[in-house]
């Protein structure tokens, strides 16, 4: 039991250690609220992706469409503000617009999952290509920007006590997504699904539902992210938001998901997004050259794991026999 | 695989002939149209074209590193523009989405689809050379546009580089007064034109020995992780006066950074390009400056280019480096954005 609480505690440790480590070596400007406020800036659109996906990554899916719906809903938000006339009414129709387009993109990837058995991999692939395509098409391929109303710019601008809003967004879905998967039965059911779907399914829970809400929750998160990153660059353009399913997998997987479904918590995909975002930042308050700090994003980021792995590894072995396609390879 | 033999054949006899050039470079156009030939009759056309001429259908492939920037979005546009008034002329599009690999096939693909002419963003210099060696082989004028293909072709079209640099660091430390500290944001590094950008700035503002430059970290060329870049130059360090950023887009993350800090109008922000929106943050005092090349007109300057080539009997074996055509660049400030007519902004 002691052990198990220590595990528990490694993720937040290295948080603190990075935390020390940068405080220490940078103590004017890295401990700073401001500075906070910027590496929770720089990391929230994917940490609210990465928020919704996690149902996806659970259910044993994946969603690559992710970077190019961020872009996809961003243009849905801003063409649909402009068509409107740039007032808040118009911001409103222009968040629901995009969070029907993440929707509905979500039910698709649901449908063709479950309905037609397509695999996940290859129908987001696809139809990341498809958004991209589709989002040049809607923007002719520019850059429409977007500087008014407030109520527009100030989603990625106004500061409640020294944090800007994407920060508070962040949590509240994170949160949201934390008391879903924890909290209720619903919640465990896509543990359940990803773990053993037949087994799920013959203990009574619609699989094939739950899928989909996975990827709906994914395709709404997805939306979420790409108004935020809209507001934050004040435009839209197709590009938008491309490579963020990277961050997104990154995150999740640092976060300790595993993408075979089943196993992943929000707090540790919230860790994962930090420990990036902090990575990033120490990087530029150090100084470091450009042409060293992929080098020593993987380092550090190899470090973190290996320490997190080996808090672990008791009790993922002993996880690690309760999974139920372990015991069917050993077959 | 027959190209490849035709060519080594030239070769041979180029080199027997070495030394008079006229009969070289006569063996030369009897190798290219033999080659062309072949190449050319799977398209039902001939060697040499007259673009102007209704009868002829041309087509000109124009091969992106990554059309979704606006910087690509213009050439485009402004090829289209110069070819619309030809009806027999069509522009085939492709987009290697910044892969070397992928942009060396559609070259190739151009060729075999019987494209009289290229019009290429050379992705790799390196990587590109022998698929733009083998279109020229195949008589098909490649013209590559900001980015280098290092092999001898039949031109490039281009903004300035390390001179856009100089520019932007000389009128910066003019704003500056010659004294102060300045950070930069830089793109991703390994791309001839940014990297020539970036290298023209630091050797400039090195000659101000009051100018300090603090510090140079990567956007990868995205404007939100510039704004977060910029953020940290200013948790950083509390006195910055000039900020230099390699592209427009990068330039306005950072300045939308230094807006919501408050501290607009106490540093002067440069970026390079002149896409519209940087303009219009000038307007407004959120930039100090930018350098402007107008992207429809280096587009249609590389279509012309490329219609002169067709139709020409010009041929890029009479060449030892590739002709160069230098955009004019407009050093752009507050006092001088008014210059730059609404119609012109891309």
């Amino acid at each position: 039991m002691k052990k198990l609480n220590l595990s528990r505690l490694t993720k937040p440790l290295i948080l603190v250690l990075c935390f020390a480590a940068l405080t220490i070596l940078r103590p004017k400007a890295f401990p700073t609220v401001s500075n906070l406020s910027n590496v929770l800036w720089s990391i929230s659109v994917y940490g609210i992706m990465t928020s919704g996906t996690i149902f996806v990554f659970l259910v044993g899916g994946i969603d690559l469409s992710i970077g190019s719906l961020c872009g996809l809903t961003g243009v849905a938000c801003v063409m649909t503000i402009q068509a409107l006339g740039r007032t808040n009414f118009a911001v409103v129709m222009g968040i629901l617009a995009a969070i029907a387009v993440g929707a509905l993109a979500g039910l698709f990837h649901g449908l063709t999952v479950t309905r037609f058995r397509v695999p996940a991999f290859l129908i987001t692939f696809a139809t990341s290509t498809a958004y991209l395509g589709l989002s040049m098409l809607l923007t002719n391929n520019k850059i429409i920007s977007c500087t008014e109303p407030a109520l527009f710019t100030g989603i990625s601008n106004y500061k409640l006590v020294g944090f800007p809003v994407p920060v508070y967004l962040m949590i509240v879905v994170a949160l949201m997504s934390w008391f879903i998967l924890s909290k209720t039965s619903l919640g465990r059911s896509f543990y359940a699904v990803g773990g053993n779907a037949p087994a799920s399914r013959l203990s009574g829970i619609n699989d094939t539902g739950v899928t989909m809400l996975a990827y709906v929750f994914s395709g709404i998160t997805t939306a979420i992210g790409g108004i935020v990153l809209a507001s934050m660059t004040q435009q839209c353009k197709a590009m938008n938001g491309s490579g963020y399913e990277n961050y997104v997998i990154m995150s999740a997987v640092i976060g300790g998901v595993s993408l075979l479904g089943g196993v992943g918590t929000v707090p540790g995909c919230i860790f994962g997004a930090v420990l990036i975002g902090l990575l990033n930042n120490g990087l530029n308050l150090m100084s470091v050259p450009a042409t060293e700090h992929d080098l020593v994003k993987g380092l550090v980021i190899i470090a973190a794991m290996a320490f997190d792995a080996a808090q672990h590894q008791d009790s993922a072995r002993k996880s690690l026999t309760k999974l139920p396609w372990l015991k069917k390879k050993g077959m | 695989m027959k190209k490849t033999l035709t060519r080594r054949s030239f070769l041979k006899s180029a080199a027997i002939a070495a030394g008079a050039s006229v009969v070289a470079s006569t063996g030369l156009a009897a190798a290219r149209d033999q080659v062309t030939e072949t190449a050319a009759a799977a398209a039902g056309a001939k060697a040499r074209l007259d673009p102007y001429s209704a009868e002829n259908k041309i087509k000109i492939a124009y091969i992106a590193h990554d059309i979704s920037t606006p910087n690509n979005q213009g050439w485009l546009e402004g090829i289209q523009r110069e070819c619309s008034a030809w009806e027999n002329i069509e522009i085939l599009q492709y987009d290697a989405q910044e892969d070397a690999v992928k942009q060396a096939s559609y070259v190739t693909d151009a060729v075999n689809q019987g494209c009289a002419a290229i019009i290429l963003q050379c992705s790799d210099g390196t990587a590109l050379a022998p698929a733009v060696d083998e279109a020229e082989a195949a008589g098909v004028p490649v013209v590559t546009v900001n980015l280098d293909a290092y092999t001898v072709h039949s031109g490039l079209v281009m903004a300035v580089d390390y001179d856009a640099g100089r520019m932007a660091a000389d009128e910066m430390a003019k704003q500056m007064g010659g004294k102060g500290n300045v950070v930069i944001i830089e793109g991703v590094a390994g791309l001839s034109r940014t990297d020539n950008l970036e290298q023209g700035f630091k050797d400039t503002i090195a000659k101000y020995p009051d100018i300090k430059v603090l510090d140079a970290q990567p956007a990868n060329f995205q404007k939100e992780t510039a704004t977060t870049v910029m953020n940290s130059f200013m948790q950083n360090y509390p006195e910055i006066h000039g900020v230099f950023v390699i592209n427009d887009a990068m330039a306005e993350g950072a300045a939308l950074a230094v807006d919501s800090a408050g501290k607009t109008g106490t540093m002067f922000i440069w970026g390079a390009d002149g896409e519209k929106d940087a303009l219009t943050m000038i307007e407004n005092g959120q930039m100090a400056g930018t350098i402007y090349t107008n992207s429809w007109d280096e587009g249609s300057t590389a279509a012309k280019l490329a219609l002169f080539l067709i139709d020409s009997e010009y041929s890029y074996t009479c060449l030892t480096k590739t002709p160069q055509m230098i955009m004019e660049c407009v050093v752009v400030t507050k006092e001088t954005v008014g210059s730059i007519p609404e119609a012109d902004r891309w």
